[in-house]
């Protein structure tokens, strides 16, 4: 019966085939490492925080006179209210860490580069929807971090040449952030998942052109791809049982780690909290802003930042492909902007004293150094390689004259 | 050039240890209680006698009902006030400003959370009054405060009134830690069952996996 | 447990994906369950499915409304003579004895909303009330006298927590 339906429809419409080609017997590398769950992982949050959104959405007012006792109602009153904020302010977090992971990934292994430049960039472009969607989700609680934070960062629009001032108070809809500001960013924060949803099926649509990259960099021979299901279904499942028990840890036990004491305390445009602080994964690019003295130049810093990454594939000159497991300086230089970003993230948290700033500049020095180095460092670890002795299978490759994995 | 790359990591680990900042008022580490009686000296206290300056806006009496409190003590305390009324302060806000140097008395629904350190915090800003050496009255938590010694703790003559005004403390400290998160007890709850169930799915998940690439693990690795 | 045994034996390979599969599909059914209950009525909503009434303010004679789930409810307080009145028939157009429409004789707790449109009578002269949309009249038991109207006056759930209180909404 089902097989008739399924006929019927595949006449007019090429399910069957779809659901064959680009997922069950789609070729997969057979040494993909649970570093490739990632992924999968990325979109499981990203449907759990719709979920949650819709569902909180069904109780949350977005007015500044209500706002705040709104949550309070979710937590209190609405049955499983408590529940449903807490997976999605976990959630939240458990995005960035999923991404940042999943990103991390990419850079060890090079599967920035050629031909995988336009994923490495759709992803670069679901990264700032991530960043801007979080950023407005975080103002909804109108609480006093909340506004802050808001406050803070809008008023960083002001580094726009000749039109800031008017910049920033077009973007609020008010002269500080007011009720106008919380209203629309209701709205986009509504809106910008379904626009992510899209954005991540272009992701996917230039990731099945390309396909998957593997640790080893190279691109192995037909034999050693399988069909995605049933290995790569079961292991993701598998990564996603994983990933599950540590995300309800935090629900369950510890649900106020990502959620600040000062937002607790209603908003209060007459007075800033002691001690501002964006939220955790914004920490690293907080830290740059702020090791700049100048309001232009530490803008243009941060925004360069998180741009940066874009222009991976042309920084990493070297023809050895893959990524940092046969490269020992590339990898080298990964550790050292790993550490960089942590120390980056712990400037970015603490209050502003002369320790803290020289250690944010350099920090925030080594953060571009490793992205300016690399031309050349790749270059010359390149040279060094190929006068001593290739790994057999890297040889091979090499002689074939094949670069970067296809 | 490999071993500067790998020291460097090293050498900006050792500024940030270099750089941490100090802590700032150390907080008595204190056993809060969730029993229902503990919760209830709490709330009497606190329905009684904080409320005197302090409202909890969002702690009706059907709550404390709801909690398990005695009927005819909550009965006591709303004083004909209906049950969906919220816990208001005595003292209207203006009297209250004007009687603190501007410091109206805050809203303690969500006071436990509100502070870094939680119940602690609030704790040993209960029990943290004393006499400085000029005998001024302060607190150790929070120096500067208008708030008033409620628990006579700077005045404790002897043990066993320091032991009172601690215990008094901590039901008050405990019923407001419930006040701002009153479902905590049963987030817990499901959450045991959640992580066995999880782990439980996650142990299957794996034997299945090891099932299924069985064959394939038997190739030479790549 | 050799290998060839799950080669050859596929119900073993089966047996543990059949149970993963079961396993799963409750945990994740089961998770949906707070979503759904999210969108039942909330604490505060169902609490107003209650409304307490303190009588002793209501001298006999005197009638109170009150609010409970958004409509008015009358209160009425009934003199001996109220009772005599109401016990007297059984109502024209919706005969029903005045015994069954009160727990106490001198309690009259009825919804004020007129059976006919949902408009809110008025208290008349006679002890009853009048609705002022189409003229329905209702007497001292909240009964129909004179139509539109086609029934009594809604008696809600109610009970006497003590002599002088009672709960709306509760049996």
């Amino acid at each position: 019966m089902v097989n008739r339906v399924l006929s019927w429809v595949d006449q007019r419409f090429p399910l069957t085939f779809f659901i064959k080609h680009e997922l069950t017997d789609y070729p997969t590398p057979r040494n993909l490492s649970y570093w490739w769950n990632f992924g999968f992982l990325a979109g499981f949050v990203l449907v759990l925080q719709l979920a949650t959104g819709i569902f909180l959405a069904m109780h949350y007012k977005a007015d500044s006179g209500m706002a705040f006792d709104s949550i309070q109602h979710i937590m209190r009153d609405v049955n499983y209210g408590w529940l449903l904020r807490y997976l999605h302010s976990t959630g939240a977090s458990a995005f960035f860490v999923v991404v940042y992971v999943h990103m991390a990934r990419t850079l060890y292994y090079g599967s920035y580069r050629a031909p995988r430049e336009l994923l490495w960039w759709t992803g670069q472009v679901l990264l700032l929807l991530l960043m801007a969607i979080s950023f407005m989700g975080y103002l909804l609680p109108w609480g006093q971090m909340s506004y802050w934070g808001a406050a803070v960062i809008t008023n960083l629009f002001r580094a726009t040449p000749y039109i800031g001032d008017q910049v920033v108070i077009w973007l609020r809809g008010d002269y500080g952030v007011g009720d106008a500001t919380l209203t629309r960013f209701f709205a986009l924060h509504y809106l910008f998942p379904f626009i992510i949803a899209g954005a991540v099926v272009i992701h996917l649509v230039a990731l099945h052109t390309v396909r998957s990259s593997n640790p080893s960099g190279i691109n192995l021979a037909d034999k050693d791809n399988i069909p995605f299901h049933p290995y790569f279904t079961i292991k993701d499942m598998y990564g996603m049982g994983v990933y599950l028990f540590i995300f309800f840890l935090f629900v369950f036990f510890f649900p106020n780690t990502f959620i600040e004491p000062a937002n607790n305390v209603p908003a209060n445009p007459m007075q800033t909290p002691p001690h501002i602080v964006p939220e955790w994964y914004f920490l690293p690019f907080y830290a740059i802003l702020r090791s700049v003295p100048d309001l232009v130049g530490g803008v243009v810093a941060m925004g360069l930042s998180v741009m940066i990454f874009a222009a991976m594939p042309f920084m990493d000159r070297s023809k050895i492909p893959g990524g940092a497991n046969y490269r020992p300086w590339y990898r080298a230089m990964f550790y050292l902007f790993i550490v960089d970003i942590f120390v980056l993230g712990y400037v970015g948290s603490q209050p502003v004293t002369d320790n803290i700033v020289l250690l944010g500049r350099i920090a925030t020095f080594i953060y571009f150094g490793t992205f300016l180095l690399l031309p050349f460092v790749s270059k010359i670890e390149e040279k060094r390689m190929r006068a001593r002795a290739l790994p057999p299978a890297l040889q091979a490759l090499f002689d074939k004259g094949v670069e970067g994995g296809k | 050039m490999k071993k500067f790359l790998t020291g460097l990591p090293m050498a900006l680990l050792a500024c940030a240890a270099l750089s941490a900042q100090a802590t700032e008022a150390k907080l008595e580490q204190v056993e809060l209680a969730n029993d229902l009686p503990t919760l209830e000296r709490g709330a009497e206290t606190v329905a009684t006698v904080c409320t005197g300056c302090h409202g909890l806006k969002y702690i009706k009496f059907r709550d404390l009902l709801n909690l398990g409190i005695d009927k005819d003590k909550v009965e006591a305390w709303r004083n004909g006030q209906p049950l969906d009324n919220t816990l208001q302060a005595q003292m209207p806000e203006d009297a209250a400003r004007a009687a603190f140097n501007g410091a109206a008395p805050p809203d303690l629904s969500l006071m436990a959370a509100a502070r870094e350190g939680g119940g602690n915090y609030l704790y040993s800003y209960l029990t943290g009054y004393h006499k400085s050496e000029k005998g001024e009255l302060t607190n150790s938590v929070f120096p500067g405060t208008q708030m008033p010694d409620v628990l006579a703790g700077a005045d404790a003559a002897d043990e066993k009134q320091r032991a009172d005004v601690e215990a008094k403390a901590k039901e008050v400290s405990s019923f407001l830690v419930w006040a701002a998160d009153p479902h905590a007890q049963e987030r817990k709850r499901m959450g045991y069952y959640v992580l066995v169930y999880v782990a439980f799915m996650t142990v299957l998940l794996y034997l299945w996996k090891k099932r299924i690439w069985r064959e394939i693990d038997k190739r030479p690795k790549i | 447990m050799s290998d060839s045994d799950d080669v050859d034996n596929p119900g073993r390979r089966n047996f543990l994906g059949k149970i993963t599969t079961v396993a799963g599909a409750g945990g994740a059914a089961a998770a949906c369950w707070p979503f759904v209950s999210s969108m039942n009525p909330s604490a505060d909503v169902l609490a107003k499915a209650t409304t307490e009434v303190n009588l002793a303010d209501i001298p006999p004679g005197g009638e109170h409304t009150v609010a409970w789930q958004g409509k008015p409810v009358f209160i009425v307080h009934r003199t001996p003579e109220d009772i005599k009145n109401a016990e007297a028939s059984q109502g024209t157009i919706d005969p029903e004895p005045d015994s069954k429409r009160v727990k106490r004789p001198e309690w009259l707790v009825v919804v004020g909303v007129c059976t006919h449109l949902g408009c809110v009578p008025n208290r008349n002269a006679e002890g009853g009330w009048l609705c002022p949309c189409h003229g329905s009249m209702y007497d001292a038991s909240g009964r129909v006298i004179r139509g539109p109207a086609p029934k009594n006056l809604e008696v809600p759930l109610y009970s006497f927590e003590s002599d002088n209180k009672i709960i709306i909404g509760k049996a």
